[in-house]
């Protein structure tokens, strides 16, 4: 029996642990230990997330793009991506080839009408489980998060999405607003069947020497162990909210950070700003939660929103 | 061609992308400048202590016949070149110029320069290059080093044939992240994948 089998939705996940847009590719599949086995097999993975993509291609933002931080990473990436014609051409048949798990495609518009016309483009295709969409992108102009932060336009959005799919459909919260929680209904209430929360929190970085900004656009999203408190925070807000199930990520680096993400109501977690620094971080995760549920002789769904 | 790599005790932080030095039968050499913490933690390794690391990665300068070449390497720019010139067929001549700040950061190459004066000549390796380009016939350029160097390097070159190997920040290295792109021709071009190594004449200089 799977004890860690997770539910997203209309999605049935062999594992609650997927990786979070923008910091994944099928590259991770490829690499091999020393030991020649791989770092990070499909089956760990219960999903995999795709980068954003949007209407037209983006160039993406200038260089330099990232600035470490002693508990963190602030990027500037500006969703780089080959547009939606691209991603259908070319990169959508090669991850169907790849895929064993299933594939759930984030996207981001500028307008109601650009996402629509995005989600029924990708409706005519094959091979996706789900859509991610990404109404929290803090280093672009008009894509993003000028969606994310308004109740009332998450509502409409969500409605008119949810009329075109039979799919999953989850919608990418932002932390930067004053109220998660009215973010969260309104999606649910406009036909989301899942959350994915917390995309970056605003972030900048200075040299104090020539007091220059770091990365030419000065604000830009801040990622890894430094914004895990606050995921975990919005995530329980975002929980008592709405019963639509919870895809939960911030900082997640080990099984026991996951852990407490499905104490405070995530249904299935993400790995992010982790993979980079450790490739095989979801795999471990994957094994930590199974070694954990069998330990305790539990499912891992019971224990959703359980904390005490 | 490089490595990512990372000391003990630094398993929070990224994988430092560092160039590859030598290679001998199965024994890769790597010739790390202490800048921070990660290359600190890098260089104080001892015998016997296990590094991590994901490679190789990247592509490689292009090893071309019977040219007249000019290598040109600044601060931590110095390694890949000394690899290269062990690598190029040996139709192809070279001529090597590095620079540094003093004679600490000058290894062996035909035309050291420093800030200080201390070897060689004093002031950037650039202010050698128009010269030695007429003189020599030069008619390929490979190099690298820091962005300003690079930058004054490629408007010396005019149509000259041109490779220089990037730096920068790098999150995946594998190219998955999109953080190191820079602009290249009509797009950003991934550091990590597409390059380290790229045509210097198509490198879009005024952006970086």
């Amino acid at each position: 029996m799977n004890l860690i089998k997770a539910h997203l939705g209309r999605l049935e996940l062999e594992s609650p642990v997927t990786v979070a847009s923008g910091t994944f590719g099928s590259e991770y599949f490829e690499l091999r230990s020393d030991s020649d086995t791989a770092l990070l097999p499909q089956s760990a993975l219960g999903a995999y997330v795709s980068k954003t993509i949007t209407p037209q291609p983006k160039a993406g933002n200038p260089h330099p793009r990232l600035w470490e931080t002693e508990c963190g990473l602030l990027n500037s990436i500006g969703l780089q991506n080959p547009g939606l014609q691209g991603f259908l051409n070319e990169e959508l048949p090669r991850l169907r080839e790849l895929l064993e798990i299933p594939l759930i495609v984030s996207f981001s518009a500028s307008s109601i009408d650009e996402f629509c016309q995005m989600l029924e483009a990708l409706e005519t295709s094959d091979g996706i489980d789900g859509y991610e969409v990404n109404v929290s992108c803090p280093n672009v102009a008009r894509e993003g998060i000028a969606f994310g932060a308004d109740p009332d336009v998450v509502y409409e959005l969500t409605s008119r999405l949810a009329r075109i799919t039979h799919r999953e459909l989850m919608i990418k919260l932002s932390p930067n607003v004053s109220d998660i929680a009215l973010i969260a209904q309104a999606a649910e209430g406009g036909g989301a069947t899942s959350l994915a929360l917390i995309n970056t929190l605003w972030g900048m970085a200075i040299d104090w020497r020539t007091g220059a900004s770091r990365l030419p656009r000065k604000l830009c999203g801040y990622s890894g162990k430094g914004i895990k408190p606050v995921a975990l925070a919005l995530t329980y807000k975002a929980a008592q909210a709405v019963k639509i199930p919870i895809l939960a990520m911030g900082g997640i680096s080990c099984w026991q950070d996951a852990l407490e993400f499905i104490y405070a109501g995530a249904s299935a977690i993400a790995v992010g700003t982790a993979n980079f620094s450790d490739p095989g971080a979801p795999a471990q995760i994957t094994h930590g939660l199974r070694d954990f549920c069998a330990v305790r002789g539990i499912c891992l769904s019971e224990i959703v929103g359980s904390v005490r | 061609m490089f490595f990512e790599l990372r000391a003990p005790q630094q398993q929070d932080r990224l994988f430092k992308p560092l160039s590859i030095y030598d290679v001998a039968g199965d024994r890769l050499s790597f010739f790390i400048k202490v800048l921070g913490a990660g290359t600190k933690a890098l260089a104080d390794m001892k015998d016997g202590d296990e590094l991590e690391l994901i490679g190789p990665l990247g592509n490689t300068f292009p090893l071309l016949e019977n040219r007249k070449a000019l290598l040109v390497s600044g601060g931590v720019g110095y390694p890949p070149l000394a690899w290269l010139k062990k690598s190029l067929p040996a139709s192809t001549t070279t001529i090597h110029l590095h620079g540094g700040a003093g004679k600490d950061d000058i290894f062996p190459c035909e035309y050291p320069c420093t800030d200080n004066g201390s070897v060689g000549h004093k002031g950037f390796v650039t202010d050698l290059v128009p010269e030695l380009i007429k003189r020599e016939s030069i008619d390929l350029v490979y190099s690298c080093g820091p962005l300003p160097m690079l930058k004054k390097l490629a408007s010396m070159c005019g149509n000259i044939e041109h490779y220089a190997s990037m730096e920068a920040y790098m999150a995946c290295g594998v190219g998955v992240c999109y953080g190191c792109a820079i602009p290249v021709g009509d797009a950003f071009l991934r550091v990590c994948k597409e390059g380290p190594v790229f045509d210097a004449r198509q490198i879009k200089w005024e952006e970086l």
